[in-house]
């Protein structure tokens, strides 16, 4: 329970992930591929997925706003964050309290979690506990403001600077992926600042200021809520026009436009920090998750790193030897991505040495491609991880959400399951050689005091990071 | 909501059918009314049989047809800390992730391309107390992947190459591990606890990883991985017979050896007066607390009872401790409390990461509830009612996937617990009284012989914890040893 709201760290999920093996398959999509669902949209705008499975006695609420940090302005970040914490703090006719009281407190879990792209607030309650969750849901989103005060804000800021304290502060390189946002992207870019944002903005911050970024962002026509397991859809359906259908529709959200990142030369950064093992990190610019190349790159991610004999992993881990972990992997944003490695070395073993290695065996794969074998390994584990998504009513929902928020089809898992399948060796092959061939960033993280260890580190420029508020700031 | 009384859930219904009529009838819907509860879903454990296998082994197979999945454990009963020599500490881990570099019949790379065909894996480890060998499959991949298991738990060679391979990501992975302050805390508060003579509390160390030869890790091979301390579990899309079949084909070569070890562990070193260690981690940005001491194993009378307690003093989000510290006072991102369990003497732990300069107003507040726990601060009827709805209410979550069906079952076996657990558990935690909570309170958290662990900047905390005057302060190092000329302060209580 100790994590509680937060999914922040981008960074530390991939890096699980790809421990945990990328998943992709080789035979046509199975029976077993689907996830039946309905979808329709109330007049205020609020778009509702629904889908039974009556295995568990239990059912997931989830809702997603399509707000993230790369909706807030540059000087006043953190905003979409901030909310994922004070949605929890009661609303119009919802005490403080309620909402833990009927979810944790009837043997149910809660949760919100923020990106650069959405920011989602779940429930998985006892299914006998859906209508008293879509009460809370359809609170915050229409009468979070009835009780928000300067008092209510500040708490929430301060427990905002601890998480940051804990999730980034005082973590082992947990300055990384904010160092690269800053780096790959252009001051004032949707994507230039970290997604919990600067603790300065959040200070700074007046009530108004937060309070309008709520009014347009988290009305009903930026929402999408699914309802995933055991209940009954008719009942279900009265239950949310019941509370959601008179909420008013907000303003129309514009989006972003946001561009790709274009990184006119490479950079080549050096980051001290309290750690006794270094650590290199390259990054190129990519795409996001809604252009073609998205999925071939995702597969390029799983062939060079993860498993065994994956190109990287072999060549560092099994055979030179000169790395202790290797992973290599596609971030996919709504707008923009990157591709990223992360090399720990082995004693012994300089950030050049391990650069070069890396080097050497991503320019003989972009000349290459990969083996028809090697393509097929990499789409094996797609079935069953798909599958095991299944077992879970939260996985389900954010599946359909996933689609229906950022691909415009609630359906949208099994044309990316297609998509997948689909990928040859010659898509793995443009995308390496268009990508991985281009301007990069190389950041290496060294203990402190110890600038030389960096990669060509005469070369490398020096990051300094103020630490938020280790003293005092509170 | 007390969701288990029928006629409460009828009217219920009741309700519900008026709130229907109300809205149809265009009145205002009246928003400040709480929803009340439909009647509660009928709780579905799982059924399972059981039986004993010729070599000794005992079968579990749970039939779940809603996806084509199956879930293959074996669980073998006693760990790290039954069979490892104390010099040799982190043998077992080792030899677990040797099982993955090759057999008489594939080399490492082919285990590895033959699995990834598969779409799986197949996990290896060993706890304190337990270890596993086990995988999540397909229906259709699952015969195979489980030949690929029994050649690897069977017949891996273990090729030297491969233990300094593997001794060397370990030996970065021990060095990485002295940079995060959360792995310091548990470790250093293992060590205080129960002291280096007993297996709680120690662990690897880079000594103990140089030490281990290959054939040592022949050896252990050989001695843990026996069938007559081995549960195997398979939950999912199967029955009883195939899957019967499956296991007396695919681990046919494993033949009678073994049994069960004994729980034996030594005394634990005499408890110390309450005390403060604090571990310097310069610049440190939060303090990270454990505040516990030994207690009771999971075989205690006292289970149900201690589980309550703790659900109101530190877990779940609405406890004491975390409503006090994050959310009123601000000094954490998030703090609770547990009970380790286990077949010895695990231990309770109360803690989190502070920020910096709230170390000593923390260590109040968490002495403050610690104590409000034990009588100071009465429980509510609300208190009472909500942890016990948490913990009944919660039982179906147990049974949600084919890997957590699997995980639920095969804890029964492993601490000796009875086959209808899981039916009786409701009656159990519902029979817990006030009076219950406060009496467990009192024996297992015993204030005036708690150890408290901090992990943080010491230039910065240490004044303001000595001014707390709650206890006197110890400095440790990294690995728990005392720093000399660093007992800086003794104060009286």
């Amino acid at each position: 329970m100790n994590n509680k709201r937060s999914a922040l760290s981008l960074v530390a999920l991939l890096l699980t992930l790809c421990t945990l093996q990328p998943a992709f398959g080789q035979k046509a999509a199975p029976s077993s591929i689907k996830i039946p669902y309905e979808t329709y949209k109330l007049p205020n705008g609020l778009t509702v997925l629904m889908s039974v499975d009556k295995t568990t006695p239990t059912v997931a609420v989830n809702v997603w706003y399509h707000v993230g940090s790369k909706n807030e302005t540059a000087g006043r970040t953190g905003f979409a964050h901030l909310f994922e914490h004070v949605m929890f703090t009661g609303s119009g006719h919802v005490p403080y309290g309620t909402h833990d009281k009927l979810t944790e407190g009837v043997g149910g879990d809660n949760n919100g979690s923020t990106t650069n792209d959405r920011t989602n607030y779940y429930e998985n309650i006892p299914s006998n506990y859906l209508e008293s969750a879509l009460w809370m849901e359809a609170d915050r989103m229409g009468f979070l403001l009835d009780t928000l005060d300067f008092a209510k804000l500040n708490a929430q800021r301060d427990i905002v600077k601890n998480e940051r304290r804990q999730s980034y502060d005082n973590q082992p390189y947990g300055r990384v992926s904010e160092i690269f946002s800053a780096a790959m992207y252009p001051k004032g870019h949707p994507y230039s600042w970290p997604v919990i944002g600067s603790m300065t903005d959040l200070s700074a911050a007046s009530e108004e200021d937060v309070k309008a970024f709520f009014r347009l962002y988290y009305a009903p026509n930026n929402a999408t809520i699914a309802i995933v397991g055991d209940f009954d859809p008719g009942q279900a359906k009265e239950w949310v026009k019941k509370y959601f259908a008179d909420l008013p529709q907000g303003q129309k959200v514009e989006r972003p436009n946001v561009t790709l990142a274009k990184l006119g030369v490479s950079k080549r950064l050096v980051y001290e920090d309290r750690v006794q093992v270094p650590r290199l990190y390259i990054q190129w610019p990519t795409v996001g998750m809604k252009n073609e190349d998205d999925t071939p790159l995702s597969v390029m991610g799983s062939i060079i790193s993860g498993s065994r004999t994956a190109r990287l992993t072999k060549a560092l881990v099994y055979d030179s030897q000169i790395a202790s972990q290797v992973f290599a992997f596609q971030v996919d944003n709504e707008d923009v991505g990157e591709f990223q490695v992360v090399v720990v070395p082995r004693p012994g073993h300089s950030l050049t040495e391990l650069e070069n290695a890396v080097d050497q065996v991503i320019a003989k794969f972009v000349s290459e491609g990969p083996t028809a074998e090697e393509l097929q390994r990499a789409k094996a584990g797609l079935e069953l991880g798909f599958l095991r998504g299944l077992e879970s009513n939260l996985g389900k929902a954010n599946q359909l959400l996933d689609g229906a928020v950022f691909h415009g089809d609630p359906g949208f898992f099994s044309t990316d399951y297609q998509q997948t399948l689909a990928v040859t060796a010659a898509d793995v092959k443009r995308v390496a050689a268009k990508y991985l061939g281009g301007n990069r960033i190389v950041l290496s993280v060294v203990p402190k005091g110890k600038k030389d260890e960096a990669s060509k580190s005469t070369e490398s420029e020096t990051v300094s990071l103020l630490l938020t508020g280790a003293k005092g700031d509170n | 909501m007390r969701r288990h009384n029928p006629i409460l859930a009828t009217c219920a219904s009741f309700v519900i059918a008026l709130a229907t009529i109300a809205s149809l009838a265009q009145q205002p819907l009246d928003r400040t009314k709480i929803p009340p509860p439909g009647p509660g879903p009928v709780l579905h454990v799982p059924v399972w049989t059981k039986t004993q296998l010729s070599n000794g082994a005992t079968l579990i197979v749970s039939e779940r047809h809603s996806l084509p999945l199956i879930s293959f454990t074996i669980t073998f009963v006693g760990g790290s800390n039954q069979f490892e020599p104390v010099d040799k500490r982190g043998i077992a881990a080792m030899t677990s992730s040797m099982l993955t570099e090759g057999t008489a019949a594939k080399t490492g790379d082919q285990i590895s391309d033959a699995l990834q065909l598969l779409g799986t894996n197949v996990n290896a480890s060993v706890g304190g107390e337990e270890g596993a060998i086990g995988f999540v499959s397909t229906s259709t991949n699952f015969e195979p992947t489980l030949s690929i298991l029994s050649d690897m738990m069977l017949n891996s060679t273990f090729p030297a190459e491969a233990l300094d391979r593997l001794r060397g990501r370990t030996l970065v992975n021990l060095t990485q591990a002295k940079d995060q302050p959360t792995v310091v805390g548990a470790q250093v508060f293992a060590k205080v606890l129960y002291g280096a003579a007993h297996p709680y509390g120690q662990r690897a160390t880079e000594t103990s990883i140089k030490a281990i030869t290959r054939d040592d890790i022949v050896a252990f091979q050989k001695v843990y991985y026996q069938p007559g301390r081995a549960i195997i579990t398979i939950v999912g899309d199967t029955t009883a017979a195939k899957a019967k079949a499956a296991v007396e084909k695919g681990l046919a070569g494993w033949t009678k050896a073994g049994d069960k070890p004994a729980f034996n562990y030594p005394q634990l070193p005499e408890l110390q007066p309450a005390k403060i260690y604090l571990v310097d981690k310069p610049g440190a940005a939060q303090s990270v607390f454990n505040i516990g001491l030994p207690g009771p194993p999971r075989n205690t009378p006292d289970y149900f009872a201690l589980q309550v307690m703790n659900t109101i003093l530190g877990g779940q989000f609405q406890s004491r401790l975390n409503a006090n510290l994050r959310e009123q006072k601000g000094y954490s991102y998030g703090v609770n409390s547990g009970f380790g369990y286990g077949r010895g003497p695990g231990a309770f732990r109360a803690g989190g990461s502070i920020f910096s300069a709230k170390t000593n107003a923390a260590l109040i507040e968490f002495m403050k509830e610690l104590k409000g726990i034990g009588g100071d601060r009465p429980i509510t009827d609300e208190e009472l009612q909500t942890a016990k709805d948490k913990l009944i209410q919660g039982l179906p979550a147990r049974f949600a996937s084919v890997a957590a069906i699997s995980n639920s079952i095969t804890t029964l076996a492993l601490q000796g617990l009875p086959d209808d657990y899981y039916q009786n558990y409701a009656k159990n935690v519902s029979a817990i009284t006030k009076d219950d909570l406060v009496r467990v309170a009192k024996k297992y958290i015993d204030l005036s012989h708690l150890a408290i662990v901090i992990v943080g900047d010491r230039s910065a905390v240490e004044a303001p914890l000595k001014a707390t005057n709650i206890a006197p302060i110890t400095i440790l190092d990294l690995d728990g040893n005392p720093v000399s000329g660093g007992g800086s302060s003794s104060i009286n209580k």
